[in-house]
């Protein structure tokens, strides 16, 4: 067994191939079966693997290297493997005729060996590596085709952004690294690990090891959150995700739909007996406002990638409200049905907008391939195609015989359990997010039906256009079939009604919510459903029918949404402009200021150093020179007395003897 | 022959060859100071595999544990009834100085490289070159307080020309503030190095001496001498010692260099030629980290202690003052001066720490820094020598016209903003890590410290990036038009030999630190416990 996950490891690099795409897919297919593997072995053996070496030592601390393989990360490692491989198909004919192909795939599966590795490692250290290496890897690829604007800096954006939260988790693990002398994850998170036997009392976070101020421990929880909103795009660090769309469609249905993002929910499952109830009770308020928020965005957005990005956000935050409430297996539940449904209709945006361009280049017309408003009536042209996107539609919206009814029920159930105990404002958490999922269904609607019903609006004023669209080759339709196969129920459960039955809840030690004890087990999903069918068709009929002045289009509400609730606008006047502007003023600082003072400690030194000059040549200099004028005058006035006449000399002998005789006669 | 020794007076050897040749043969100048520098690498490498760990090594202020050690009397005057003066010629070396070391070497073979650009007065600028060379290497050896001075001063006159000679428009300018600046710290420091000779006695013969790890014992302090750690003495009402550490911290910061003793900085990197940049950035900095381990707070020790506060305060200033300057500027190689502020800034943080990890991460990060800040400075050159231009505004999408060019720099700029797998991560979280460690250990400290220290790691991911998607992203746009465009042509075999150790050294410093920590780690934990002690 260790050998094995030790060929893992290994297999890894070995994908790191630049000769061609098929290298990197035969690699993640290798990784893929070994993963599958592992995950047999390991799936509820109470059998953890957990392997190390050391790394180097600093002071006394010695930091290891090492793989830990439990439910969770043997979960996570099939997960990535099973939507990698798909995507890597695809993306040998979605990218085909790019000059950078190579480069594509050698990012691609850096990702995938960064992704893989994240989940698998041992210590937070580690850990903190291949998060960072994760968002670098999805910088390089948003930013795959650098030379569009939009592109760069997105990428960008999303760096930084990500690195807000990483600096959340490096402060997070040197917190705990203090607090408790280790960054194995066992040791600090197992049962009766590290965390689990330290208490806060008395403003004191008390720890095998010692205390730190219990500040301290809410600050490392909140750095693990803004890592988490970071990468898994929650409120308030959200906007990156919309943006970073940029990027080769393929890549958006692996990372910005499927695994990076997860990375987040995967991160929190990891550090879970760090929070306390009123932490988790946080986390689920900014889950539940995430998924309403972003939910409410996607419905008036007309670029097709974006309605779907934010639709990633808002599933994330259901996500993240699950763990809030305490339903940690239902919230890696929908990470999975998640990851397969959010993936497929990516893809098949993809092929939508590949198609797009076609027409758009073909007849040389100048639209946005990407807005849902150009398109309609596909359903005729790509039949393959629709029929998926039907299928990961519905899964979305959470229908029953798909498996996003399974894991999402789960959620909204247990939120109703959950708030059962609690006063008022709680209650609204079930109600928001039972909210949010009939507004999944409205945008989920819309889409479909503006991109396949109807007709094809941009040919309006160009009928006599001819159209050479079609699904696409194996390479298209393989990855499709199997992420269709993954959307649907009995993948997961033999039950297509009752997610109690899912083997999924199995691995994870999970505390009630499983027994049907209440009346919310049926009245839920059956009210869910009915009312979500209602909203499809009313949705349906209203596009279908093209009623667009149904809803209006200017007013605060449609604006709010349509301009993404202005997060970008605020950041950009409350975070960047006075970031720049302080940067500026200390440069200002810098230049004026202190190097001001230098100048002027020079200049000062220079006017000193002229005023001693002055000083040496007016007084000093100037006192010789008087000497020297005084005695000039003197030897001038007794050079007179030597002019060489006698009658001179007589002169002045007869003026000196009559001065003596004066002398004499007065004294 | 010593080892050190040799390593020490090989390039002066090189230089004196080169000084007799006639100036005809000016186009194997080069060749020659890259051979002195490659035999001065390949000694540092024979010394850092022979380099023994263990407790028994552990240096700092044993001096039996040195190795590769020489001493000589070098100067010994009887001056009759005030003893005899004892100055040694004394070198050696402990885990502090020998990563440093063989990253000198390393960085003083990529600067010969960058050399070739010079072609102007090619004699005077290799004889000095190489006056430098043995001038640097020199203070990382040196163990005896007057030789570590003479060397420390020697390094200035050779710089002092470089700049002045062979820089851009304003060099003179530049160069006569770096002068004026470092010459203000190391007069001082004079003083301050006469104070300690004439407090110290060696404890076999019984003279004053200036060998430094004497100084770190206080018995070795005459009781009622100016720095006795017993007799209390006073400075203008301060406590002698503390005035001592400060003028020597002051010396060394401006080396460093901390805010606010860093404005020599920018302008020297501006207008020192790429080779000389190099040096500065590479090799010059890590003296001024170099001598605050060794001379300010193992000479210094309680003082360190009580002063540790306001050294990590600085520390996180210039982290971040520096990182925000960065942001604001225009020219590539002043952006890449401000950076090496944030990035020095780490260093102090991690020195003040005290502990294992924030020492270790110190170092970590010189070395790191020292390869790091060679390598952006000879891409600024690069992109100097082709349209004599760096403003980052006057480009756009470089990475389309010099892809080669923009996969070094992106490996640079991202292995400086501290991404994992890349030396600095390692230096940057454990010198934050040492910092925040610090309160639970010996309350030097208080956390916020560490805190806000990883906002600079954010801010240098702002500069980094942003500098990036101006320059090198995008479509096309020079200010120079065609011309520009025919002239910016992708890296040549030169450039790349040079750049490739470089970047291979950033990696493998970040995948395997231990090529770092294990020979650095007996002498921190010795120093950690001498500290602890005092």
């Amino acid at each position: 067994m260790p050998l094995l996950a030790f060929v893992i490891n290994f297999s890894i690099p070995a994908k790191w191939n630049k000769v061609s795409g098929w290298a990197s897919t035969i690699a993640i297919l290798i990784s893929c079966v070994l993963s599958v593997f592992v995950f047999a072995k390991v799936w509820n053996s109470n059998h953890i693997v957990h392997q190390q070496q050391l790394w180097f030592t600093i002071g006394n601390t010695k930091i290891y290297t090492g793989i830990l393989l439990n439910n969770l990360s043997v979960l996570m490692l099939l997960l990535v493997s099973l939507i990698a491989m798909p995507v890597h198909i695809y993306s040998t004919a979605y990218m085909k005729g790019d000059e950078n192909l190579s480069r594509y795939f050698a990012y691609l599966s850096f990702f995938c060996f960064s992704m893989l590795a994240l989940v698998v490692v041992d210590n937070l250290i580690l850990f903190y590596i291949f998060w960072e290496l994760v968002g670098f890897s999805s910088y390089l690829l948003i930013g795959f085709w650098f030379t569009r604007d939009k592109a760069v800096q997105a990428n960008k954006k999303a760096f930084i952004m990500n690195r807000i939260g990483d600096i959340g988790l490096l402060t997070a693990i040197i917190i705990l690294f203090s607090q408790y002398h280790t960054f194995d994850i066992t040791q600090l998170f197992a049962d009766k690990g590290l965390i689990a036997q330290s208490v806060i009392k008395n403003g004191l976070w008390v720890a095998p090891l010692g205390s730190l101020p219990s500040i301290w421990q809410y600050i490392a929880c909140g750095g693990i959150f803004l890592a988490v909103a970071a990468k898994s795009a929650q409120f308030p660090l959200h906007t990156w995700l919309p943006d970073a769309m940029e990027g080769p469609t393929s890549v958006s249905a692996l990372i910005h739909a499927a695994t990076m993002v997860a990375a987040g929910v995967f991160l929190l499952g990891r550090v879970y007996p760090l929070f306390n109830g009123l932490e988790l009770t946080i986390l689920a308020i900014i889950g539940c406002f995430t998924a309403f928020m972003a939910a409410t965005i996607a419905l008036t957005q007309n670029d097709l990638k974006r309605i779907l990005a934010y639709s990633t956000i808002s599933q994330l935050g259901f996500m993240i409200m699950a763990m809030g409430i305490g339903a940690y297996a239902s919230s890696l539940f929908h990470l999975v049905t998640h990851a397969f449904f959010k993936c497929l209709l990516f893809l098949v945006a993809g092929i939508v907008i590949h198609q797009m361009a076609h027409i758009k280049d073909d007849n040389a017309m100048d639209i946005d391939p990407q807005n849902i408003n150009n398109m309609g009536g596909l359903r005729k042209k790509l039949p393959f195609t629709f029929i998926a996107t039907v299928i990961g539609g519905l899964a979305l919206i959470g229908l029953p015989l798909t498996s996003g009814y399974l894991s999402k029920d789960s959620i909204l159930i247990q939120s109703f359990e959950w708030s059962e105990g609690r006063n008022g404002v709680f209650k609204l958490i079930p109600i928001f997010a039972l909210l949010t999922t009939w507004l999944t269904a409205f945008y989920v609607t819309r889409l479909i039906v503006k991109v396949f019903f109807g007709e094809l609006r941009m040919l309006h004023g160009k009928p006599d256009i001819k159209l050479h669209i079609k699904d696409g080759g194996w390479q298209y339709k393989l990855p499709l079939v199997l992420l269709a196969i993954g959307c649907l129920f009995p993948l997961f459960s033999v039950n297509p009604l009752l997610y109690e039955q899912a083997w999924l809840f199995k691995g994870f030690a999970i505390n009630g919510g499983l027994e049907r004890e209440d009346v919310y087990h049926t009245l839920i999903p059956a009210g869910v459903n009915i009312l979500s069918i209602i909203v499809i068709y009313v949705a349906y009929t209203i596009y279908v029918k093209r009623k667009t002045n149904i809803f209006p289009q200017e007013g605060f509400l449609y604006r709010l949404s349509f301009k993404e609730w202005y997060f970008d606008k605020i950041y950009n006047k409350v975070i960047v402009k006075p970031v720049l502007t302080l940067s500026t003023a200390s440069f200002w600082f810098d230049r004026e200021v202190i190097d001001g003072f230098i100048s002027l400690l020079v200049k000062t030194g220079i006017i000193l150093s002229k005023l001693s000059a002055w000083v040496d040549h007016h007084i000093i200099d100037g006192f010789l020179n008087l000497l020297v004028a005084i005695v000039e005058a003197i030897s001038n006035f007794a050079r007179k007395f030597q002019g060489g006449k006698v009658q001179y000399y007589l002169f002045s002998m007869l003026v000196i003897i009559l001065a003596l005789f004066i002398l004499k006669i007065v004294f | 022959m010593n080892i050190l020794t040799l390593i020490i007076f090989t390039p002066l050897l090189f230089g004196f060859i080169i000084t007799v040749l006639p100036s005809a043969w000016r186009n194997s100048f080069k060749y020659i100071t890259l051979l002195a520098t490659l035999l001065q690498l390949g000694m540092s490498i024979w010394i850092y595999c022979n380099f023994k760990t263990g407790a028994a090594f552990g240096g700092i202020n044993h001096e039996s544990q040195f190795q590769f050690m020489q001493k000589l009397p070098w100067i010994n005057l009887d001056l009759g009834a005030m003893g005899k003066m004892q100055i040694d010629y004394f070198v050696g070396i402990d885990g502090i100085s020998v990563t440093l070391l063989v990253m000198t070497s390393f960085v003083l073979v990529i600067a010969a490289l960058a050399s070739w650009e010079i072609i102007s007065n090619l004699k005077g600028f290799f004889v000095l070159f190489l006056i430098l060379d043995m001038a640097v290497t020199g203070v990382f050896c040196s163990l005896d307080f007057f030789l570590f001075y003479i060397f420390y001063e020697l390094m200035l006159l050779p710089l002092y020309f470089l700049i002045g000679m062979w820089g851009g428009a304003r060099r003179e300018y530049a160069a006569i503030k770096f002068f004026l600046y470092t010459l203000f710290g190391s007069v001082f420091m004079l003083l301050v190095m006469i104070g300690l000779y004439l407090s110290v006695k060696d404890p076999v013969t019984g003279n004053h001496t200036f060998n430094m790890v004497q100084m770190m014992n206080p018995a070795n302090y005459q009781p009622g001498s100016v720095f006795s750690v017993l007799s209390h003495q006073t400075i203008f009402g301060f406590s002698a010692r503390a005035v001592g550490f400060v003028v020597l911290f002051i010396a060394f910061a401006i080396k460093v260099p901390v805010v606010p003793l860093h404005t020599w900085l920018p302008d020297a990197h501006v207008e020192a030629p790429t080779p000389v940049s190099i040096i500065l950035a590479g090799i010059l900095l890590k003296i001024g980290g170099y001598g605050i381990i060794r001379v300010c707070i193992s000479i210094f020790p309680d003082i360190a202690s009580a002063d540790a506060y306001w050294l990590g305060l600085l520390g996180v200033i210039s982290i971040l003052y520096g990182a925000m300057n960065a942001l604001a500027q225009h020219d590539l190689k002043r952006m890449i001066a401000y950076s090496s502020v944030s990035h020095m800034g780490f260093v102090l943080l991690g020195i003040a720490s005290q502990t294992a990890e924030g020492i270790s991460g110190a170092v970590m990060q010189m070395v790191s820094h020292g390869f790091l800040s060679t390598m952006l400075f000879f891409l600024a050159g690069v992109i100097y020598n082709r349209v004599h231009d760096r403003g980052i505004t006057h480009f756009r999408g470089l990475a389309s016209i010099m892809p080669k060019y923009t996969t070094f720099v992106m490996i640079a700029f991202f292995a400086s903003l501290g991404l994992p797998g890349f030396s600095a991560f390692i230096g940057e979280a454990f010198s934050l890590t040492g910092a925040f460690k610090s309160t639970t250990v010996n309350c030097l400290l208080p956390y916020w410290m560490a805190v806000c220290g990883s906002v600079g790691i954010l801010l240098g991911a702002a500069y980094f990036l942003w500098t990036l998607q101006r320059m090198f992203f995008g479509p096309v746009n020079l200010k120079g038009g065609s011309v520009w465009q025919t002239a910016l042509t992708d890296l040549n075999l030169r450039e790349k030999i040079t750049l490739l150790p470089l970047a291979l050294m950033v990696l493998a410093l970040g995948l395997m630190p231990s090529l770092v920590f294990a020979k650095i780690n007996d002498s921190v934990l010795a120093l950690i416990q001498f500290l602890q002690v005092k």
